[in-house]
């Protein structure tokens, strides 16, 4: 185990009634890394993100966050969703704060920060905007301020463009990529999306199917920041035929 | 519809069934006792307000009493089934139950356990107001949606905290509704309290209306018990306003 590891699994296990959901996974997430999980349907890559999370305890196997075992929620990490679960009776900056006010810290010390994330994220002139005012594509985007408000150690995101359409999706990537470009936070991110993992992410961990373990851990070496000139890369291409090859063969 | 127009709208439709009204019975005569015309009515309302008045002081005063107490204990019984797991399962068939018997069924036994008074009234309007009103907060309090409280808790989010800001929060609007369906429930339950035993209240006037053949007077308290509704629905139509502005624009949509 490395020192400087935010995240190492070591063999983790995870039952559920008798189902082993996933069995003997070990991975690990340095500082300023963005890590891609992808696998098949119900290889139990969200169950995945919710132990590393410690909102579930595995059955089986150790998570450590930052060297210590992780044996209930972490206090430092934050998550995005598939669906953006914000509070409709608060305003969009409200939203971006409530992360702050769950710690018990003022609002008012985090406004400007707040003000800043939702600029950099595209939300201008949409600050005092009540959620049901934004398309679902700004709705996501508040999720992910209000993720990065207090400048996690670990960020982990739950498939979180999955309820968008396609021209949507591929641009929150870029604007995704912008923004972890200027915070660099740790992340963990799950997705379908062979392009989208190898767009964004610097390890690509492929899972297996059920019972879920990591099957490859494949490098994107591909320069940043990526744009829509990187989908025309040979190397890309071989890339997702790797990808490809690795969740479909078992 | 815009607003005007409504409005309108509304005005003329009553305006077109009390002139009917009014045809109809002189037309055919009907004795007044049987079915005064609106204009008696109207007459009797003046003639009467000052008593009106005094009589629908009483009643209101022990509905919302009454409201109030379903209020508090409502949100409180609300709480313990939210967060006293064990409780949930001894609270809630108790209230199934419960809400099985017909309260007005009982009230004449609360005329013989607390007497003539108003505590009985305000008892029957406690008892008729409480059920919606813990339903709802119980509701309110539990349906959100579970991806806020776990991400509210990797924020280092408290139990108390996300109370305060996630779940009472969530549930002000069901406390809301339920208040619109409590409080003419509160009313029925303090005018039956009146019908039943005591000499105040305008329950009482109706009765003494009936008993005297004097139907205008009844329906005049009906006019009178009608205003106090609106003014109590009223109320919590403003609260909404004030306080729980985003969901009126998201109705809107």
């Amino acid at each position: 185990m490395t020192e400087a590891a935010v995240v190492s699994a070591d063999a983790v296990g995870m039952r559920f009634g008798g189902q082993q959901a996933i069995d003997n996974l070990s991975f690990e997430v340095h500082d300023g890394e963005f890590v891609a999980i992808v696998g098949p349907s119900g290889c139990g890559k969200s169950t995945t993100l919710r132990i590393v999370s410690g909102l579930a305890t595995a059955t089986s196997g150790t998570v450590r966050a930052h060297g210590s075992e992780v044996m209930r929620p972490l206090q430092d990490a934050a998550m995005v969703f598939q669906a953006p679960v914000l509070l409709p009776w608060r305003r969009t900056v409200e939203n971006i704060l409530l992360t702050a006010e769950m710690r018990g810290e003022p609002a008012a010390a985090h406004r400007e920060r707040a003000g800043k994330l939702a600029r950099l994220a595209g939300l201008e002139g949409f600050e005092r905007h009540y959620p049901h005012e934004l398309s679902g594509g700004m709705q996501q985007r508040v999720s992910i301020c209000r993720a990065l408000l207090l400048d996690p150690s670990l960020l982990l995101m739950d498939e979180p463009f999955g309820a968008l359409d396609v021209m949507t999706r591929e641009k929150m990537g870029f604007e995704l990529q912008r923004i972890w470009t200027a915070t660099r936070n740790t992340v963990l991110f799950v997705t379908h999306s062979i392009s989208e993992a190898i767009l964004l992410s610097d390890r690509i961990l492929v899972m297996s199917p059920r019972p879920g373990r990591i099957k490859t851990d494949i490098p994107v070496a591909l320069e940043r920041p990526r744009s829509v000139e990187t989908l025309k890369d040979p190397r890309f291409g071989e890339l997702a035929v790797t990808v490809r090859e690795q969740i479909e063969t078992t | 519809m815009n607003r005007v127009t409504k409005w309108s709208a509304t005005c003329a439709s009553a305006g077109i069934i009390l002139v009917a009204w009014e045809t109809l019975v002189r037309r055919f005569e009907v004795p007044e006792y049987l079915l005064p015309p609106p204009s008696a009515i109207w007459q009797k309302f003046w003639q009467t307000l000052s008593v009106q008045l005094e009589e629908i002081a009483f009643t209101a005063a022990t509905t919302l009493t009454g409201l109030l107490a379903a209020l508090v204990v409502g949100v409180l019984l609300a709480l313990v089934v939210t967060y006293v797991e064990p409780l949930r399962s001894i609270v809630l068939p108790a209230f199934a139950a419960f809400n099985g018997i017909p309260k007005i069924a009982i009230a004449p036994l609360l005329v013989t356990w607390f007497g003539l008074g108003a505590e009985p009234k305000i008892l029957l309007a406690f008892l008729l107001g409480l059920f919606p009103i813990f339903v709802n907060a119980a509701t309110g309090l539990s349906e959100i949606e579970p991806d806020v409280i776990d991400l509210a808790r990797l924020s280092g989010g408290t139990e108390f905290r996300i109370f305060r800001k996630v779940r009472l929060m969530n549930a002000l609007p069901y406390i809301a509704d339920a208040m619109k369906v409590a409080f003419p429930l509160a009313l029925v339950g303090a005018i039956v309290g009146e019908f039943i035993g005591g000499n105040r209240g305008i329950g009482q006037l109706i009765l003494s209306g009936q008993f005297n053949l004097d139907t205008p007077l009844v329906f005049a308290c009906l006019v009178t018990i009608t205003v106090f509704t609106s003014v109590g629905i009223g109320a919590v139509a403003v609260f909404e306003r004030v306080f729980l502005g985003w969901r009126l624009s998201q109705r809107r949509r």
